[in-house]
């Protein structure tokens, strides 16, 4: 018999009628009619009626009534008012009696006509016959319960000893026919006879699940309820029911209509052609990129007109903090200033986008909206994740190296599923970082790694979480929304939640989890069930070489540390003798080196005499001075050895695992009400509807599905409708201060449309032309004159594009909380440069104040600081960094007095102000140059000449008052450079180093 | 200034609040030396003799441009303008304070724990039930019934209204902290107190909006995470006023300079940010952050001025028990806590040091030692707002995350004597008074022996709802737009305001 290729929704299909499913699914076109002679059967008669008539309200996803019309099972299950079908009683059947009245179908649908109905009352009357071979008694049992309640709850309750991973005496629930098989105690099951069954002796035994197993199981006791179920499922025979997975078909999706797809955002991208130059001959714009004439062109339409170009250090300041997030160095100030080329800004934007300060900014984004964080979240122990950073430091590589966005979605989406990484010797430096790349999946918060919070709901939440994240991130739609409900306003039914769940099933499975990673001293258990041990074969054999040259350095250590305690005993016994008589000095040196045992009666005699005060036992010695304090000092040299030993090289990851189990609808997002059995697939409102979701394991042999890379590759294709306009209106919000959809991660109907959509259309496009090339679109972006404008502002602007949606100027932006630390290092020359690695850790201070731990006085950049959930530097809470929960699509910004308090008066914001004066202070003597390198270094330019009186005459008050405070014995330099430190001070707390033009 | 005027004139601590801002400026800069921010202050506070009040805006909904604690608008008239969240860490056993069960002196030693055995957090140290070691009575006009372990609040008790209903869903502290203080088990969400200045803002810029004065002796479970933002903007969490070192964080800087040299620094900044600011008009981010400092630089007065309990009459810190064992620590905090809304802050919660609730054994003798450091305090506190007119206005919540078992818990090796109650989520007691709540009230009930909220249970959606409506804020129309969602302190619940206790 063959499958029919059509959509069959998941209802209580019986195996042996299957063929009735290919009839109902075909839709046939001829329809015989029922005469006298001839007896109505189900297949031939009835189900083609309903399908015409009722099928559309009362089916398997709608159910009206809580009716579903379309299969055989719903049919005899009934509805909300119980059984519509008295088999040989056409007047007791509810369903007869509703179309005999004319209930049935409602008024706004076209009525049954009469010989329909009297085809129905036939049919029953002959007792609702059936082409198929077909109990009637099994069809009303299964309806009644079948194993479609049954496996699922078997998976719940007892199949994570009694199943994939583990099979407990010999035992696997999974099917009927395990079940029958049994274990090493004879079947689980009895057929019609509940009371013999082993399984369901043990469970009223209170012997399954046991107990003492159940919090490490990560399983809940099977309730009352549950086992009568279970029960009545024995009894009337354990009935099974073809269960056919709901995936897409080419059957009409009834949940999302064409209409739902016309949807600006949901329709396939298109060219889009640039507005014609000419038109803009009139205004005074210079158009440098196509981005201009889309923007005047929409400006023209509201008489509005493009600010004026900003100035040349406004520019440089702004363009570095942009692409870098750092303010501009003095010397490139300078040389900036002198440049005449006409393509000088160009040439800046080059050498940025080459800088590997680059990566880090832009990763900062990515990273938000990945919800990346250095702990687990979820408890108050919050946990740490001591790998979260290699996926920081991939994401920085990524935007540094400029790799494709297409390839860089593959990878995080599915880097386990594009290369086979199994066989060590052909692990590449590409394959560990598609492993890396999967922390993606891996960010969202998790409290699972304690038993007592690890069970399916909390399991559920954390891929709820990540669905959140991914759909936030790259579709830009509120996906779980659907978790509990068909989406509210969006298009995506519940049905298409559990499809996209069902695609990361493979790795993502609430009944075969894998639980965060051992943490020393954090976690109990060993169990590395996130970790990949993966490495390239010169990274194995490096990590050997450096582990080998590391132990001889340890052993050389350890014989100085023998040799040191054979000449301090030497040097004891030395001293020692000298309080011996001297004939007994050379017997005693002789019998000190003689075994105890093989000493003669003599040496015996005198040992015991003089032994104890001539040698040093163990205890003695380690207290003994000479080699007490040379101990020490060896120790810890070996200590920090051994701390430099590499350990084999993990990679928290997300990986299929390729036995995913079935995918349920959860009625209300309840774990425990399961209701219709979907297949992987993406969102319906995304597609065409009918093309069903193909996917394949990736390799041959591979124990993987393959799911996540048909999402992946779905993702990218040139002209899906969302992956390139989120990810351009993404790169364009953080350019300008406001996206073209101003809802960066909502493109849905709650979220506002765009205001260029041409614009956007014709970016995405471009973005996918140019291979993905994020850099490139930058470069586009900011080498456009709508970038160049100023951001001053005019009263006419404020009156009629307040809002700036016109983009007739450049925001005014504050730092975020990283640029502004990072700018606080940066200018009191106090920045460490070092990239990548493991984050550092932070301090928390008794009063609450967290710092980061710098080394040797120099600190990294925010990004490489510990992201620890509940223990966020103080600096970058204060200036709105959020918390990832689960993860931040647009930061919040504050204005508070918090803020004003941390800058003024925070220690080391004043110690760095020091900094900050001691390096102009060793490049200058003089005061009014100290104020102009102070701008310079601090503001990327030079004060005005108000601003360098105000600030040269303060400079040198403050500087008399210093000298007159101190003491005549200090050193003038003292006063000096109390003074400029005051004045670096401020100049850290002004609103022009706090704000970008 | 922005300071609640009392209705009473005779308490020693108005004379401050009656002095004028200028001289009350001058007299707190006395205490606060070196503070370069204080300079600000001459600039144009003092002109204008208070900051031009904004137009009010609403309390919650849409994306706001940017997030502040300015006052915003109440979504119907409030009853309570601030709170006082008496939080009691460990959860105070409703059996023997508020919710006496003379079935449990009848039954006493009666085995029980079958009846419950999936609530019994340690069941092989389960004994039979117990009966509580204190004797009950009623007081006031109400006849409200309160153990004799609180003698001072007996005394109140006309102005209080008890749940005896209450329940949570984890019996274990972490998650049931989260849940009474985020309406969730989990960490994340944001605390009452910052959906309340999230939704209301605060009256006086110079403190914090929301206000925690933790204990001295060490953090609670859960620590910081019990009053965060969640997925609020940073601006709405907790800021914790110390009564050692620096009060708020920052507040001063560790080593003062000359005040020449900050008053020199103050008008340096000034200046140059007049200059950024003039060259960019129309720019209101500068404007909000110039108010920024000069409101840092009134932080720097008020909180100590808030915070010297020094200012109180003698009879006042007797009052309260100041000064004197075991009160002394936890009558400053609630004394500082009266100074604080006094002055128009909109939340301020308390806690105290470990569990001292959590009376798994001795109970006998760990729930008096409990009391007495705090009954007193808390009794005070009430009379205090009283008398000065300010608990009509001020709601004053008491209460931990859950309660205690009817049975007993009997530490390995020990005998009944040293016996306690475990954890018991599914019933516990809790008072609020003042801000509209009717005095003298009792309301719902637990079972026979006092295990689980049975009369009118009161979920902990509900409390949240009751709070935010008696500070004229609908749960509903409270919400955080986030990813699509409207985030609400209630979650997805369908709370119910408790009416009954409401005046």
């Amino acid at each position: 018999m063959k499958r029919a290729p059509t959509r069959i929704t998941a209802g209580r299909q019986i195996r042996n009628a299957l063929c009735l499913l290919v009839l109902l699914g075909s839709g046939s076109l001829f329809v015989p009619v029922a005469n006298a002679a001839e007896t109505p059967q189900f297949e031939t008669h009835i189900a083609p009626l309903f399908k015409r008539h009722c099928v559309k309200c009362h089916n398997a996803e709608l159910r009206k009534a809580d009716l579903d019309l379309s299969t055989p099972q719903g049919l005899f299950r009934g509805g909300e008012s119980g059984p519509v079908l008295v088999s040989g009683d056409p007047e007791k059947s509810t369903l007869y009696e509703q179309v005999h009245e004319g209930a049935m179908p409602p008024a706004e649908e076209s009525q049954l006509p009469a010989h329909d109905i009297e085809t129905i009352r036939f049919w029953i009357k002959s007792g609702t016959p059936f082409v198929a071979r077909i109990a009637l008694a099994e069809l009303t049992a299964a309806a009644e319960v079948s194993n479609h309640e049954i496996e699922p709850l078997m998976r719940l309750r007892c199949a994570t000893c009694h199943g994939l991973r583990a099979k407990e005496g010999g035992l696997d629930v999974r099917s009927k026919a395990a079940l029958l098989k049994g274990g090493k105690s004879g079947p689980a099951i009895v057929l019609g006879d509940p009371a013999n069954s082993l399984l369901l002796k043990r469970i009223h035994a209170g012997e399954m699940p046991p107990d003492e197993k159940l919090i490490e199981a990560g399983v809940k006791p099977i309730t009352v309820a549950e086992i009568s179920r279970l029960e009545r499922w024995i009894e009337i025979g354990a009935p099974e029911v073809l269960v056919a997975p709901d995936i897409a078909s080419a059957e009409m999706d009834r949940l999302v209509s064409d209409e739902d797809r016309q949807h600006w955002s949901f329709r396939r991208l298109r060219p889009v052609a640039i507005p014609r130059a000419s038109a803009f001959q009139d205004t005074a714009m210079v158009p440098r990129q196509p981005v201009d004439l889309f923007i005047v062109h929409k400006q023209q339409e509201q008489a509005l007109q493009m600010a004026p170009e900003a100035e040349k250090l406004t520019l440089l300041r702004r363009i570095t903090y942009d692409l870098t997030g750092l303010p501009p160095h003095p010397e490139d100030v300078e040389q900036f200033l002198v440049a005449e080329q006409p393509d000088a800004y160009e040439r800046v934007v080059d050498r940025l986008l080459v800088s590997p300060r680059h990566g880090e900014r832009w990763a900062t984004f990515w990273l938000d909206a990945a919800g990346y964080a250095d702990s687990e979240g979820k408890r108050s122990a919050d946990p740490i994740r001591p790998y979260a950073y290699k996926y920081r430091d991939y994401v920085v590589r990524s935007f540094n190296v400029d790799k494709s966005y297409d390839r860089f979605l593959l990878e995080q989406i599915a880097g386990d599923e594009l290369a086979d990484y199994t066989d060590p010797a052909q692990v590449t430096e590409e394959i560990v970082d598609n492993l890396i790349a999967t922390g993606f999946l891996r960010m969202a918060p998790d409290g699972t790694g304690s038993d007592v919070v690890n069970f399916v709901p909390e399991r559920l939440e954390v891929m709820s979480d990540q669905i959140e994240i991914f759909g936030s991130t790259v579709l830009g739609l509120t996906i779980k929304c659907a978790r509990c409900h068909s989406h509210k306003y969006d298009p995506i039914p519940q049905r298409d939640y559990y499809r996209l769940l069902a695609i990361f099933k493979g790795a993502f499975d609430e009944h075969d989890w894998l639980k965060p990673a051992f943490v020393p001293g954090q976690t109990k258990v060993q169990k590395a069930g996130r970790l990949l041990s993966i490495a390239t074969p010169a990274e194995l054999s490096q990590m050997t070489f450096r582990n080998r040259r590391i132990e001889q350095e340890i052993e050389q250590q350890q014989r100085k540390l023998t040799q040191l305690a054979v000449s301090v005993r030497q040097q004891h016994l030395e001293e020692q003798l000298k309080s011996v008589p001297a004939d007994l000095r050379q017997p005693l040196r002789a019998l000190l080196t003689v075994d105890p045992g093989k000493r003669g009666p003599r040496q015996r005699e005198l040992a015991a005499q003089y032994e104890a005060k001539l040698a040093l036992d163990d205890a003695m010695l380690k207290k003994h001075p000479a080699y007490k304090r040379a101990a020490v000092e060896i120790d810890r040299t070996i200590k920090s050895l051994q701390s430099e030993k590499v350990d084999r090289p993990q990679i928290r990851a997300l990986w299929d695992r390729g036995v995913p189990s079935p995918t349920y609808v959860y009625r209300r997002g309840d774990y425990r009400q399961w209701s219709s059995l979907v297949g992987p697939g993406v969102p319906s409102v995304l597609t065409d509807g009918k093309t069903p979701f193909v996917y394949q394991p990736p390799w041959p042999n591979a124990t993987k599905t393959g799911r996540r890379l048909a999402l992946a590759r779905w993702l990218v294709e040139s002209d899906h409708p969302l992956t390139s306009r989120v990810m351009v209106n993404r790169i364009w919000k953080h350019h300008f201060g406001r996206g073209i959809v101003t809802t960066i991660d909502n493109f849905g109907k709650l979220g506002v449309p765009p205001s260029h959509p041409e614009l956007l259309d014709w970016l995405a496009n471009q973005f996918v032309q140019t291979g993905w090339s994020l850099k490139r679109l930058h470069r586009l972006l900011v080498t456009s004159q709508v970038y160049r404008q100023t951001s001053r502002v005019s009263s006419e602007q404020l009156r009629d594009d307040a809002e700036n949606q016109w983009f007739t100027r450049m925001p005014l932006q504050r730092l975020d909380a990283e640029e502004l630390r990072d700018s606080l290092l940066a200018v009191a020359g106090r920045l460490d440069e070092r990239p990548f690695g493991r984050p550092d850790a932070v301090n928390v201070r008794k009063d609450g104040l967290v710092t980061s731990i710098g080394a040797e006085g120099s600190w990294r950049r925010s990004l490489y600081v510990r992201h620890r959930r509940k223990e966020m530097p103080t600096v970058l809470e204060t200036f709105d960094l959020p918390q990832m929960n689960p993860a931040c699509q647009q930061r919040p910004t504050s204005t508070v007095a918090q803020q004003a308090l941390f800058l003024m008066n925070n220690t080391a914001v004043r110690a760095l102000s020091q900094d900050f004066a001691r390096r102009i202070l060793g490049q200058t003597a003089d005061p009014v140059a100290q104020v102009e390198r102070a701008y310079l270094t601090a503001l990327g330019h030079g004060p005005t000449a108000e601003e360098r009186e105000v600030a040269v005459q303060t400079l040198l008050n403050l500087e008399a008052e210093f000298a007159a405070l101190s003491n005549v014995a200090e050193q003038p330099q003292d006063s000096a450079e109390q003074a400029l430190a005051v004045l670096c001070h401020t100049l850290m707390n002004s609103a022009a180093f706090l704000f970008v033009d | 200034m922005k300071t609640r005027t009392s209705t009473r004139q005779d308490c020693p601590g108005d004379v401050a609040l009656r002095q004028s801002r200028r001289g009350f400026f001058h007299r707190a800069a006395d205490g606060v030396h070196g503070a370069a921010l204080t300079y600000l202050l001459g600039r144009d506070v003092f002109a204008q003799e208070g900051l031009p009040t904004p137009t009010r805006q609403p309390a919650s909904g849409g994306p706001r441009q940017v997030y502040d604690l300015s006052s915003r608008q109440t979504h119907f008239p409030a009853r309570a303008r601030s709170v006082i969240h008496l939080f009691m860490n460990g959860g105070p056993s409703q059996v023997d304070l508020f919710d006496p069960k003379p079935a449990l002196d009848r039954m006493h030693g009666q085995s029980y724990f079958s009846e419950i055995a999936q609530d019994v957090s340690s069941p092989q140290q389960a004994g039979g039930l117990l009966r509580s070691p204190y004797k009950f009575a009623q007081y006031g006009d109400s006849g409200t019934i309160v153990s004799e372990v609180m003698p001072h609040l007996a005394r109140q008790v006309d102005e209080i209204a008890v749940i005896r209903s209450m329940y949570n869903s984890h019996p274990n502290h972490e998650p049931a902290l989260f849940k009474i203080h985020s309406g969730r088990l989990l960490p994340g969400r944001p605390a009452l107190g910052a959906w309340v200045v999230y939704g209301l803002g605060t009256e006086n810029q110079s403190l914090p909006a929301y206000v925690v004065l933790d204990d001295p002796l060490g953090l609670p479970v859960n620590t910081v995470q019990n009053w965060q933002a969640g997925f609020l903007p940073p601006v709405y969490q907790g800021s914790r006023i110390r009564s050692t070192g620096s009060p708020i964080l920052n507040l001063r800087p560790e080593a003062d300079r000359p005040a020449v040299i900050d008053r020199l620094q103050g008008d340096l900044l000034s200046r140059l940010d007049e200059i950024h600011r003039r060259q960019r008009p129309g720019m209101l981010q500068l404007d909000a952050r110039i108010k920024s400092y000069e409101l840092a630089a009134r932080m720097q007065l008020e909180a100590s001025d808030a915070l010297d309990i020094g200012q109180e009459s003698q009879r006042t810190l007797e009052l309260y028990g100041v000064g004197k064992k075991p009160t002394d620590s936890y009558a400053r905090r609630c004394l500082m806590a009266r100074r604080l809304v006094e002055r128009g802050v909109r939340f301020v919660q308390l806690y105290i040091n470990g569990q001292i609730w959590d009376n798994h054994n001795g109970l006998q003798n760990g729930l008096k030692t409990a009391c007495d450091r705090t009954d007193q305090p808390v009794a005070a506190l009430l009379t205090d707002l009283k008398q000065r007119g300010l608990l009509n206005e001020t709601l004053v919540v008491w209460g931990g995350e859950f309660g205690r078992l009817p049975i007993a818990q009997i530490p390995e090796g020990k005998d009944l004597s040293s016996a306690g109650r475990d954890h018991g989520p599914r019933g516990f007691s809790l008072w609020m008074a003042g801000g509209g709540i009717k005095g003298g009230v009792t309301y719902g009930g637990t079972d026979e022996i006092g295990f689980a909220a049975a009369e009118n249970p009161v979920s902990i959606a509900d409390w949240h709802a009751t709070i935010l409506h008696q500070l004229g804020l609908h749960h509903d129309h409270l919400f955080f737009d986030r990813n699509g969602l409207h985030e609400k302190l209630t979650d997805t619940f369908k709370p119910r305001v408790v009416k009954e206790i409401l005046a």
